[in-house]
């Protein structure tokens, strides 16, 4: 089940390359802030498309039309994911304050659990950000339900918490290894070419800074949205899994 | 409608309805950041000139006679602030209107056709924020007065500030509610608004507000950079007229952008109003 996930997200995602790349032409300008909120809120349209519909189903790549809406989404799935990450982060802080009054062992100790618990609820806390936006979505955005903790855990309880973070792992280790393959191929591939240009008697640092230029053009334009796409389709379509 | 939020996207679009009309009331947010501008300029030279003499004549900021002052400078000063106040009026008076139209859900913008019904609606607005602050005022301002510790001043600040917040987010349902009915008695019927607050949820109504107030946040920031960065090209193209680039991005951004923000907000109040009698 796990693996048809992944199979549809990969090729729901490579299907059209102008979408990658107009989505990296908006991460290009998101230092100006405001394309931030565009990126995300077109993450949550492929959420949203991919929670109403099924696996290897043949829903196109929603498009990017209604500019002010896609900017709204993207401020809720922001606010979103920041209040599921702020119950970890506090629960450190607690810990962290508590154990700077003690002193000895007992501080260490309370450190070390302090760490696990914390590492305990940021995994929930991820866990139940997704699912909360995809709850999101399929309530027609309804706000109020990303944060309906008892109904998240309910659709959590019913795929199975197993699934999901096994689900979950895949992903950051797909997402990683493209990168990382993709990264390798490249300079893989200026790696020859600056030996033989050198063999040959040419100076192969202008073939290394093309490299790194094509290297960087290549991630920004079309493996990053790539892999946004990928992981917003794999999460959408994991929250259709309950039963 | 499935989400309250949708009121959100329909109000970041509903200034672009009437371009002219938004421009419109750009004009007088326009003329205001003009006038700032100006204020703080003259204040600055005011207060030069001021530092000045004390230092000339050794003599205490109090002891100075009226005369030696930059009188002119100092009438000119506040004359700018009641004309900016006035402007202020009008502005209140659009927004009013803007909430208005929200609530009788009309997707044209205000006009400016009636301009002395604009003034005296601006006034209304004037006087229910006014009402709405004077509590928390009068406690930070009497908290102050009678006790001079350090250790209280904090507390009291911290209470007042709580009170503000309560205050401003009744203060939202109490324009709405004036503006539905048309009647400044209405701002402080407080059965009625709690009413129409608790008919919309708490949760919910303080939640929209504050989303609203994120998004409206976001936007600011985002287009104050974009402007900086605008601001400080500028300053290093054209040298020695920092005073007249800065007046040129303060029209920009009031023509533009505090309209915006502002018509877009009232939009959302007016749609929240509408969502709460239903």
């Amino acid at each position: 089940m796990i693996l048809d996930i992944y199979k549809d997200a990969l090729e729901y995602s490579a299907k059209d390359w102008k979408t990658l790349v107009i989505l990296g032409v908006i991460c290009l300008f998101s230092f100006l802030l405001l394309p931030v909120f565009l990126v995300t809120g077109y993450n949550y349209r492929v959420i949203n498309t991919a929670v109403h519909g099924v696996i290897n189903g043949r829903d196109p790549l929603p498009g990017f039309d209604d500019v002010i809406g896609m900017f709204v989404d993207g401020v809720k799935f922001v606010i979103v994911q920041l209040v599921y990450l702020l119950v970890p982060v506090i629960v450190f802080i607690i810990f962290a304050v508590i154990a700077g009054q003690l002193t000895g062992i007992a501080s260490s100790a309370l450190m070390v659990v302090g760490c696990i618990i914390t590492f305990a609820l940021f995994v929930v806390a991820c866990l139940m950000q997704q699912m909360g936006i995809c709850h999101m979505a399929h309530n027609e955005g309804a706000f109020t339900k990303a944060f309906a903790v008892g109904e998240i855990k309910e659709v959590i309880d019913e795929i199975g918490w197993f699934s999901c973070i096994a689900t979950y792992l895949g992903l950051v280790i797909i997402t990683v290894v493209i990168a990382i393959v993709v990264t390798a191929i490249i300079y893989g591939i200026f790696t020859v070419f600056g030996i033989s240009g050198a063999v040959l008697g040419a100076d192969p640092s202008g073939i290394f800074v093309l490299g790194v230029l094509v290297n960087s053009l290549i991630t920004m334009f079309i493996v990053g949205p790539y892999l946004s796409i990928f992981n917003a389709r794999s999460i959408g379509l994991l929250y259709t899994m309950q039963i | 409608m499935a989400s309250i939020t949708d009121h959100v996207v329909e109000g970041l679009k509903y200034p672009f309805n009437d371009i002219k009309k938004l421009l419109g009331c750009g004009v007088l947010f326009a003329l205001m950041s003009a006038i700032s501008v100006f204020i703080s300029a003259k204040s600055l030279d005011i207060f030069r000139f001021t530092v000045h003499i004390t230092e000339n004549t050794n003599s205490s900021l109090s002891h100075i006679p009226f005369s030696q002052l930059p009188t002119g400078d100092i009438y000119l000063v506040a004359g700018l602030v009641i004309v900016s106040f006035i402007i202020t009026l009008f502005i209140f008076g659009y927004q009013y209107n803007v909430v208005k139209f929200s609530i009788d859900k009309k997707s044209d913008l205000p006009g400016f056709g009636d301009i002395l019904g604009m003034l005296v609606n601006g006034i209304k607005y004037f006087i229910v924020i006014l009402a709405y602050s004077i509590i928390p005022l009068a406690v930070f301002a009497g908290g102050i007065a009678l006790t001079g510790d350090a250790s209280i001043v904090i507390a009291i600040a911290v209470i007042s500030a709580l009170l503000f917040l309560i205050a401003d987010f009744l203060l939202i349902m109490a324009l709405n509610n004036m503006v539905a009915h048309d009647s400044i008695k209405k701002a402080f019927d407080f059965s009625e608004i709690t009413g129409n607050i608790s008919n919309l949820g708490w949760g919910k109504y303080i939640g929209i507000i504050i989303f609203t107030i994120i998004v409206y946040m976001i936007i600011m920031v985002a287009v104050s950079f974009i402007l900086s960065m605008i601001t400080g090209v500028f300053i290093a193209a054209v040298s020695n007229q920092a005073l007249a680039v800065s007046l040129f991005i303060a029209i920009i951004q009031g023509l533009f952008v505090d309209s915006y923000g502002t018509i877009f907000f009232n939009r959302v109040c007016g749609s929240i109003y509408r969502e709460s009698i239903k």
